[in-house]
């Protein structure tokens, strides 16, 4: 092994390690390259979005030097040009709907109607690709049409493009800095993919008071989806967690009765799935989730990795603690509004609180935005050697 | 302590009998300005269920269609009747900025109490701003922002507010949104939770 492998290796251990709530060498420490490397690089937004050689060559040259073990991936979640091609709504990108500089956005619609839950109740996939990417997209308006056909073949061409070439990047990221990799796989809550994608927010929260039974059936039948989605999508792997954003069982947008009626059964279902075949969930709980900490109780032993985010940290470790490796430690905020020196404070307290029995990864809260700093950044990684080993 | 059982319908949010009793009423010849008194009363209950975390997001939502729904009916007979609004306010999501949910709710609860909201939407640049500002007069905007990167356009509008000669006060609103940036927008007040808008409505136009 050369000295890259090895590096490699002891970073894997130590990842494997806190996942299984153990007590590796040091806290393993998590890090992404967010949209702020733009503001130092001399780049728009919009550059890192669309040329993806752009955006992997500014992540290749900012990695060397850098000591963490997971990384967490570079500044562009998606490559616009496949949206594009097939006439997307979904999204506003940099430079095309918003300022050339500004973040990508979620264009939440009503995209899925109240009157549509029994057909896609009935069949889902079908209802998908009959209804819903008619709906959200202009190529895709008139399925089965030349221009619809054309325009689902450049789609696809286009996310096997960006596949191969993320791939080749995340290859050599790993080769030349002995990184590991966060996880493998993509999946959401049920009631998420119907909140989100589907009924959006303000929809879906009236249909818990209008056609409570239809939202249940609809979650029932998003769940097997959900389950093979976190599944197939990384092939055989279970080493690695298979990300969840999750979002609308944050508080307060569910009354504790909704959340548990609702939100949960099929939220624990696709997660009891998926580690029935040996995989576990990057549970990333966006916002607050402390009021629903014990029932998350519920789930097998270290069938999740719970992402800190604003919840509150103490008592995600008094009640998680030791039966789930809890993630986060560091708020999105403090590397925008902080000082290098009040990011190292921050993380010896943190380290005090959360990490001392090991089960413990640091990492920010939530999706660091634009505009963070890079000194606090890196600042992070430094404090976490300093302060992190056992 | 509610006793009118229409503002108890809505506070409860028993969508069918609020449409059931708005009819009722009407027809037996109550003024649509009463039924909209007593939706009000309905829906500031609601508000402070809200805030002492009794009713959740999806409550609050729910509360503000049951009222739009009945508002449907009651607006235009309201034409006429010596109903009043409150007062005026500009209300819009930032530049850059596409987050409507905070803004729309806000908006359902001003709209609730009796204001004339102006909702620009969203992504709304500060020379819009203005102009709906010159248009109505209001002595109230509403600025709400989600991502903190656009906190720098949330500056630059209410920097182009007073520019241009405008006293009204400025309130902003958002997920992460504090008195420490309250002071760098240079905002007069700041709110974090829907029904702190409200109070800060009242306030300004009980003055």
């Amino acid at each position: 092994m050369n000295e890259k492998e090895m590096l490699y290796q002891k970073r894997l251990e130590r990842y494997i390690t806190a996942m299984d709530c153990g007590k590796p060498d040091m806290v393993p420490v998590a890090f992404g390259v967010g949209e702020w490397i733009t503001k130092y690089t001399g780049t728009t937004l919009q550059e890192i979005y669309y040329d993806l050689d752009k955006s992997t060559d500014v992540v290749s040259e900012m990695l060397p030097g850098l000591d963490f073990d997971i990384f967490k991936g570079g500044p562009a979640l998606w490559w616009p040009p496949m949206f594009d091609a097939m006439g997307s709504k979904l999204y506003k990108f940099p430079g095309i709907g918003v300022d050339e500089n500004s973040t990508f956005q979620f264009n939440e619609q009503e995209y899925m109607k109240a009157e549509d839950y029994d057909e896609f109740i009935a069949s889902p996939t079908e209802w998908l690709v009959n209804h819903y990417l008619p709906n959200i997209s202009t190529e895709l308006e008139n399925p089965g049409s030349y221009r619809s056909t054309v325009a689902l073949i450049k789609g696809a061409a286009a996310f096997a493009m960006q596949g191969g070439i993320m791939a080749a990047a995340w290859g050599k990221w790993t080769v030349e800095n002995g990184i590991v990799g966060q996880g493998t796989g993509f999946t959401k809550a049920p009631f998420d993919t119907l909140g989100d994608a589907l009924r959006g927010m303000k929809g879906v929260l009236l249909d818990l008071r209008r056609r409570p039974e239809k939202v249940l059936a609809a979650c029932d039948a998003i769940t097997p989806h959900n389950v093979n989605c976190g599944l197939a999508g990384p092939g055989a792997d279970t080493r690695f967690p298979c990300f969840a954003p999750l979002h609308r069982g944050a508080y307060p947008f569910l009354n504790p009765k909704q959340w548990d009626t609702f939100y949960w059964p099929s939220l624990k279902a696709t997660i009891e799935g998926m580690w029935a075949k040996g995989k576990r969930m990057l549970f990333y709980a966006e916002g607050d989730w402390t009021p629903y900490l014990e029932k998350i109780l519920e789930l097998p032993d270290k069938s999740i990795v719970f992402q800190i985010d604003t919840t509150d940290a103490k008592k995600a470790k008094k009640i998680l603690g030791g039966r789930f490796c809890l993630q986060g430690g560091v708020p999105t905020t403090l590397l925008t509004y902080g000082t290098p020196e009040k990011v190292k404070e921050h993380i010896k307290r943190t380290f005090d609180e959360l990490a001392y029995d090991g089960g413990f990864i640091l990492d920010t809260g939530g999706v660091v935005m634009g505009d963070a700093k890079k000194e606090n950044a890196i600042a992070m990684i430094e404090a976490a050697r300093k302060y992190g080993i056992y | 302590m509610l006793t009118d059982a229409l503002s108890i319908a809505i506070a409860e949010l028993e969508e069918e009998q609020v449409a059931g009793l708005v009819k009722e009423r009407l027809d037996s010849g109550v003024s649509p300005l009463e039924i909209v008194n007593s939706l009000q009363q309905g829906m500031a209950e609601a508000g402070s269920r809200f805030e002492t975390g009794e009713y959740f997001l999806g409550e609050l939502i729910m509360c503000g269609e049951i009222m739009q729904d009945s508002m449907v009916i009651l607006e235009p007979l309201l034409i006429g009747s010596n109903a009043e609004y409150k007062g005026s306010i500009v209300m819009g999501t930032v530049k850059g900025d596409i987050h409507d949910l905070g803004k729309n709710i806000v908006v359902m609860l001003l709209k609730g109490s009796g204001y004339n909201v102006i909702d620009l939407g969203v992504d709304v640049s500060k020379e819009k701003f203005i102009e709906a500002i010159k248009a109505s007069n209001a002595p109230l905007v509403g600025m709400s922002v989600l991502l903190t990167g656009c906190q720098e356009s949330m500056k630059e509008t209410i920097e182009a507010i007073r520019a241009a000669g405008l006293n009204t006060k400025v309130l902003i609103g958002g997920n992460y949104i504090d008195d420490i940036i309250k002071d760098y927008v240079g905002a007069d007040y700041s709110a974090q939770a829907a029904t702190d808008g409200i109070k800060v409505a009242e306030e300004i136009f009980s003055l």
